[in-house]
């Protein structure tokens, strides 16, 4: 049976989306059959990077039990350079939907972990998908904690960003530890004066581990050249052969060994 | 030594003001478990029969354990939810059985069994 992947964090900004774009992409590269979901309701962004245009529907619709999941879902196969296959589930980045989906009640939450929760048989079973990825939005959203809820894996990113490490080790403790969670660390952005030995980088993973009583499954450093591509390459793909990517190739390693 | 009532006003006197103190003391009870009712009323009240995330948070290990297997499984009898939580069967019958009375789970009965689900 497949995974449900969720890529959470504390605060926004720690790269969420690069890492879910590009370990979908990395998993598809390796033959998988993968599937990644916008679940950020509130500022969406995979409809930036994958470009897809006039679509009828939307994740928002299947969560409002307007349309079944086979709608929502975008084939991005031919366009991933892959073994595998790739699907792509967006959020409705209109202004009146963000409104929309900021006033819904909590039965309307309720119902919504619901359809969350069938995907697995709908997707994963059905579908015989080897990932669900979920790029979530930060915090203790409702869509967020939805989606830990239904989660195999929880991979929560974090920046070395004091008020950002103060509040996932909150989260750890309040959140993931309370649903039983498979939970990893990603930090991410370390500055790569940090990681310039061994020991350092040694160091640095045993600080994290200490600090979220958590194994720390990856510390990628700050790379110039990710930020000035903002989001336009998916290195995976684009640029297989830069550190990022392999950063993410071993992440994949990792989690099916987690 | 019996003494005959009719023939001593004082001793009259003070049976009756024993017995209004205990029926003073009866009510008093009584009005404090009237009390005690109505807040327990307005706290069930207060309950939102919504299962969404928030309501799992708030709710204590033993039984979020439970509701999360609940919204996993749809709808399912106790001995199902005990095969996927690993706790006995007459453990979760409990527990499922208080989200019931917390209004956040509906039970319904086919036959011998009782099947539990989130009314959505």
């Amino acid at each position: 049976m497949g995974k449900i992947i969720v890529i959470h964090s504390y605060k926004g900004g720690t790269g969420k989306t690069l890492l879910s774009v590009n370990l979908s992409a990395a998993y598809a590269k390796q033959g998988k059959k993968v599937c990644i979901l916008d679940l950020d309701f509130r500022a969406p962004s995979l409809q930036s990077i994958f470009k897809f245009e006039s679509l009828d529907y939307w994740l928002n619709d299947y969560l409002n039990g307007s349309c079944e999941i086979d709608k929502v879902l975008l084939d991005y196969t031919p366009e991933c350079n892959c073994s595998g296959s790739m699907y792509v589930g967006l959020a409705n980045p209109a202004i009146e939907a963000l409104r929309d989906m900021s006033a819904k009640d909590r039965k309307w939450e309720m119902r919504a972990l619901g359809r969350l929760l069938s995907l697995k048989n709908t997707v994963l079973n059905d579908m015989e998908l080897d990932y669900l990825i979920y790029d979530t939005s930060p915090g203790l959203q409702y869509s967020s904690i939805n989606a830990i809820v239904s989660a195999d894996v929880v991979l929560v990113v974090s920046t070395i960003d004091r008020s950002d490490i103060e509040g996932t080790k909150r989260m750890v403790h309040e959140l993931y530890h309370l649903f039983e969670k498979k939970t990893a660390i990603l930090m991410n952005k370390v500055p790569i004066e940090f990681l310039s030995t061994q020991l350092e980088r040694d160091g640095i993973y045993k600080r994290f581990e200490n600090t979220h009583t958590l194994p720390v499954l990856k510390v990628i450093p700050c790379y110039c050249d990710v930020l000035r591509a903002g989001g336009s390459k998916i290195f995976t793909r684009d640029e297989p052969e830069h550190a990022f990517a392999k950063h993410v190739e071993d992440i994949t390693s990792k989690i099916d060994n987690f | 030594m019996s003494r005959s009532l009719g023939k001593n006003p004082a001793v009259i006197l003070e049976k009756i003001r024993k017995s209004l103190d205990r029926l003073n003391e009866k009510m008093e009870v009584f009005i404090e478990l009237q009390k005690q009712e109505r807040k327990q009323d307005l706290i069930i009240q207060d309950l939102p029969e919504a299962l969404d995330v928030m309501t799992l948070l708030s709710l204590p290990d033993h039984l979020r354990k439970t509701a999360v297997t609940i919204c996993k499984l749809g709808h399912a009898t106790a001995e199902e939810v005990s095969e996927q939580t690993k706790r006995a069967r007459a453990v979760e019958s409990g527990y499922l059985n208080q989200l019931v009375l917390m209004s956040y789970l509906k039970k319904e009965r086919k036959g011998r069994k009782a099947y539990f689900f989130v009314e959505r």
